[in-house]
C-alpha cells in the first residue's frame, strides 16, 4: 500500500474519493474547511466524479445530501462545531429516513465562548441524533473508520449514518504517516451504493415524511433502536474484514495494558496516544497503569467496557466537553453506566476544552490523583484538570503564574 | 524519540516547514514523525509554533512539545516579543538559529544555554535563491546539519511539496546546509 503523509483532513478526503460519491455538499468551517476545498478540487479535477453542489449553510448541506442520497447515491458532506449544531435538524431526517450516510465531523468547540478550536462539545450535543459515532485516534484512523463506517452505516439489518469524529487541529491538521489502500482494492470493500429502503425518483415524485401519526412513532424509533442493536454486531464483523484485506486491526474499545491494571484512564480521539505513552512511562516505573480508548461511542460498547474495565480499581474518564448539569459528562455518564453493580472506584476528568493541549503531563497528573485515590484519598467525583489556580477569577493580574492544577 | 519546537513569526512558513520535515523523516527515511501545529490568531508578524515528533516506530504521543531536543527559531527577534525559546529546554537540546550574526548565535548561547547551537542565514540564503524573504526551506537545510534529518531527505521532500519552485527552495536548502555555522 502507498505510505502518504497527510493530516486528517487530508485522509478525510482521500477516503471520500476511496467511496466514489454521486453528490458532494460542503459549507467550509473551520477546521473542517480543508476538506470543503480540497473535495472542490477533487471534483474539479475528475478525481471524483460527483456533482459538487454549492450550499449558503450546514442545513442546506444536509438537506441536499439528504435529498441526494435517496435518489440512490453515496451523498458526502463534512462539518465542525456550530455548523453541526446547523445541522441538527436535518441530522434527525437524515437516521429517521434510515439513510446510511457517512459525514467526517472535525470536532470542535460550540459557541459561546466563540473559538475555533478542538473539543468534543459537538459531536456530544448529537449523541442521540441517531447517528453512528466513531472517533478517530490518528490521521489512518480517520481514513480507515470512514471505508469501515460505509458498510457499516449502508448493512441492511443497521441502515443508520455514521458521524466519523477527528479532533480538531489535532488531527485535522497533523501531518502523519499514512496507508492509502489502492482504488480498487477499497471500492471492493465498500462496494456499489445501493438504495435499500424509500428512495426518491426524480421522474416520479413523492412525498417523503409526512405527518407520521402517534400509532407509527414509537415503532419506528423502536426499528431505529434495533439498527443501533444490530451495528454492534455489524461492526465487529465489518472491522474483522477489515483487517482480513487491508491488515490493520480496528475495534470499537481499545485496550491497552489493562489485564493487571490497577487504575485506568478512558480517553477518546487524539488523546488516546499520549494516555498510552504515559502509560508506558509509569509501567517503567513499576506502576500498574492501563487506557482504554473509545472509538466506537454510538452505540456505545457497553458489554466490551465492562469485560476490560470490570477487575480494574480506580477509573478516571477523560471527558473533551463539559456536561454541563450532567451527574458527570458524556463519557463518563456512559462507562459508569456500563460498570454499574461493579465496585470500582470511577473518576470523571473534564479538561482539554478548546484546544486546551491534553499533554503527558496532564495525563500525569490525573494518575497521580487515581493512584491517591487507591491509596485511600476520597476527593469529589467530578473534576477539571489542567485550570487555573483560581478558575472564577481569570482577569486578574498577579504575581501568581497560572498554576496547572486539578480541582 | 526525538522533540522538536519550531517558532517562527506568521509568514516566515514555519508550519509548512514542519510539515516537509514530517514528510522528510517519514517517507524519504523510513522513520516516523507527526506535527502537531499550534494554530492561533494567525496574522502576519506574530508568532507561530509548530512542534514535530520523530521516533523509529509509530508515534504514540500526540501533543505539544514541552522539553525539546532541538529549537529551531526562524527570526532572531522573537526573543524581543516577550517569547523565552529556553522553555522546557534540558542539558542536550541543540538550537539552530536564522541570523546572519555570529554575535547573535554568542547571544543566544549565553542566555539560553543551549549545548550546541547551529546558525544559518536563512533570510538572506532565501532572498538570493526564491527572491522572498521566506526562510522555510533554508532553514531545513540548516536542521539537517544536526544530523536528525539528511540534506537528501530535505531536498527530497521541498521538491515533493513545492510543485514549480521546488528547485529554488531546495538550493536554498542545499545553500543554508552549506554555510551553517555551530558555536
Amino acid at each position: 500500500m502507498p505510505v502518504k503523509m497527510l493530516d486528517g483532513n487530508g485522509a478525510a478526503v482521500e477516503a471520500v474519493r476511496l467511496v466514489r460519491p454521486g453528490v458532494i455538499a460542503a459549507y467550509p468551517i473551520t477546521p473542517q474547511s480543508s476538506i470543503a476545498e480540497h473535495l472542490a478540487d477533487e471534483v474539479a479535477g475528475g478525481r471524483i466524479k460527483a456533482e459538487y453542489i454549492r450550499v449558503e449553510s450546514e442545513h442546506s448541506a444536509m438537506s441536499v445530501c439528504l435529498g441526494a442520497q435517496l435518489t440512490g447515491v453515496r451523498a458526502v458532506t463534512a462539518t465542525s462545531s456550530v455548523g453541526l449544531a446547523l445541522m441538527h435538524e436535518v441530522c434527525g431526517m437524515t437516521s429517521g429516513c434510515r439513510l446510511p450516510m457517512v459525514m467526517h465531523v472535525v470536532n470542535r468547540s460550540l459557541a459561546a465562548p466563540w473559538s475555533l478550536w478542538c473539543d468534543h462539545s459537538d459531536t456530544m450535543a448529537e449523541r442521540d441524533s441517531g447517528w453512528l459515532q466513531f472517533y478517530a485516534g490518528t490521521v489512518q484512523d480517520v481514513l480507515d473508520l470512514y471505508l469501515a463506517g460505509i458498510r457499516i452505516s449502508e448493512h441492511p439489518d443497521v441502515l443508520t449514518p455514521s458521524m466519523i469524529c477527528q479532533d480538531g487541529f489535532f488531527l485535522s491538521h497533523s501531518m502523519q504517516k499514512v496507508d492509502v489502500p489502492e482504488d480498487s482494492a477499497a471500492f471492493g470493500f465498500v462496494g456499489q451504493y445501493r438504495r435499500q429502503n424509500m428512495y426518491l425518483d426524480p421522474e416520479d415524485p413523492i412525498f417523503v415524511n409526512d405527518l407520521t401519526p402517534t400509532d407509527d412513532y414509537g415503532e419506528m424509533r423502536y426499528q431505529q433502536m434495533v439498527g443501533f442493536r444490530n451495528a454492534a454486531a455489524v461492526a465487529e464483523e465489518v472491522f474483522a474484514e477489515f483487517q482480513r484485506r487491508f491488515g490493520r486491526r480496528l475495534e470499537t474499545v481499545r485496550p491497552y495494558m489493562l489485564e493487571d491494571a490497577e487504575v485506568a484512564v478512558v480517553t477518546m480521539g487524539s488523546m488516546s496516544g499520549t494516555a498510552r505513552y504515559v502509560v508506558d512511562q509509569l509501567r517503567a516505573q513499576g506502576i500498574r497503569a492501563g487506557a482504554l480508548q473509545i472509538v466506537m461511542y454510538r452505540p456505545f460498547p457497553a458489554g466490551a467496557v465492562a469485560r476490560v474495565l470490570g477487575q480494574i480499581p480506580v477509573i478516571g474518564v477523560v471527558d473533551r466537553s463539559a456536561g454541563l448539569g450532567a451527574v458527570c459528562p458524556p463519557t463518563c455518564t456512559e462507562v459508569a453506566a456500563a460498570l454499574r453493580g461493579k465496585a470500582n472506584e470511577i473518576r470523571s476528568f473534564i479538561g482539554g476544552l478548546a484546544g486546551r493541549d491534553i499533554s503527558n503531563h496532564s495525563f500525569e497528573r490525573i494518575f497521580a490523583d487515581l493512584l491517591a485515590i487507591r491509596a485511600g484519598k476520597r476527593d469529589t467525583h467530578c473534576q477539571w484538570f489542567d485550570l487555573r489556580a483560581n478558575p472564577m477569577d481569570i482577569r486578574v493580574l498577579s504575581g501568581e503564574e497560572d498554576a496547572e492544577c486539578i480541582k | 524519540m526525538l522533540r522538536i519546537k519550531f517558532y517562527g513569526i506568521g509568514g516566515q512558513g514555519a508550519v509548512t516547514a514542519a510539515k516537509i520535515l514530517s514528510q522528510a523523516v517519514s517517507i524519504y527515511q523510513d522513520e516516523y514523525a507527526i506535527t502537531v501545529p499550534a494554530y492561533g490568531h494567525e496574522r502576519r508578524g506574530a508568532p507561530v509554533y509548530a512542534h514535530i515528533i520523530i521516533d523509529n516506530k509509530p508515534v504514540a504521543l500526540n501533543c505539544y512539545v514541552y522539553e525539546p531536543d532541538v529549537v529551531v527559531v526562524f527570526d532572531e527577534t522573537i526573543i524581543s516579543k516577550g517569547i523565552c525559546v529556553g522553555e522546557g529546554c534540558h542539558e542536550d537540546t541543540v538550537l539552530v538559529l536564522n541570523t546572519a550574526d555570529a554575535g547573535a548565535a554568542a547571544r543566544y548561547r549565553a542566555e539560553f544555554n543551549f549545548k550546541s547551537i547551529y546558525w544559518s542565514d536563512g533570510t538572506g540564503v532565501a532572498m538570493k535563491n526564491i527572491g522572498i524573504a521566506v526562510p522555510n526551506s533554508a532553514m531545513l537545510g540548516a536542521l539537517a546539519k544536526t544530523g536528525i534529518v539528511s540534506i537528501e531527505a530535505v531536498e527530497k521532500a521541498i521538491f515533493n511539496s513545492f510543485g514549480k519552485a521546488g528547485e529554488q527552495n531546495a538550493r536554498a536548502a542545499r545553500e543554508a546546509y552549506g554555510q551553517t555555522g555551530r558555536a
